[in-house]
């Protein structure tokens, strides 16, 4: 289970840094940094620039991407930025806007 | 150690909240539902549902919530419109609102605390109007 969980009816504006998952089902403005597993859910609106591990996106993008693993964006995902990574998968549905970098 | 019930309520419904221990926000947090904090927070935090800030978590913020549980350390002034509660093993620096407040034995407190309550009819002064 992840530590850290922003719900559904939580905005955040600032600078978030997370040695562990975390889990955004809310807003988030600002900067997100985490250390492991990232995941956005559907219906979360992050309009910020995303740094962590493996990273799973359901919901909102804005901003860029990073992640020291791989990018998965499912079907419903929103992505208006820039995705680096080593790995990433863009599903049927999902919708992208942006640079991809796998850093070859 | 002391155990802080509250702490451990976690619903994944995705209304729920939780700051983990490895975490640090800077910044402002606000809307509707429970936030748990067992991390860092500075910055600002508003939110209409109960407010739990576990032990171990460190909160340098006026918060505003309907309830407010402590059983870290905060530094900042509370604003509830229901209960606060200092539990046992928190430090507390800042002004405590609510709609009652209650410290337990073994909280470490500075502050001032803002009750709001009736007072008994004989002791409002000037007695019955009208």
């Amino acid at each position: 289970m992840a530590s850290t969980v922003i719900g559904a009816g939580i905005t955040i504006d600032g600078e978030i840094t997370a040695d562990e998952d975390v889990v955004v089902h809310g807003t988030i403005r600002g900067k997100l940094t985490a250390k492991d597993a990232v995941t956005i859910e559907q219906g979360a609106v992050v309009e910020a620039d995303v740094t962590g591990g493996a990273m799973v996106v359901a919901g909102a993008v804005t901003g860029n991407i990073t992640s020291s693993d791989r990018v998965d964006l499912q079907s419903g995902a929103k992505v208006v930025g820039n995705v680096k990574a080593s790995r990433i998968t863009i599903a049927d549905g999902a919708q992208f806007k942006g640079n991809v970098d796998m850093d070859v | 150690m002391a155990q802080t019930r509250s702490a451990t309520r976690l619903n994944s419904d995705g209304r729920d909240a939780r700051i983990g221990s490895g975490a640090r926000i800077r910044g402002r947090i606000q809307g509707d539902g429970d936030l748990t904090i067992e991390g860092t927070v500075e910055g600002e935090i508003a939110v209409r549902g109960a407010l739990v800030i576990a032990e171990g978590a460190s909160v340098t913020s006026d918060v505003e919530a309907q309830e407010v549980t402590i059983a870290g350390a905060l530094e900042g002034n509370v604003n509830a419109s229901g209960q606060v509660r200092v539990a046992v093993g928190a430090r507390v620096h800042g002004d405590l609102r609510g709609k009652s407040v209650a410290i337990d034995e073994g909280a470490e407190y500075a502050g001032r605390l803002d009750c709001e309550f009736d007072l008994p009819p004989e002791l409002e002064g000037g007695g019955r109007r009208r």
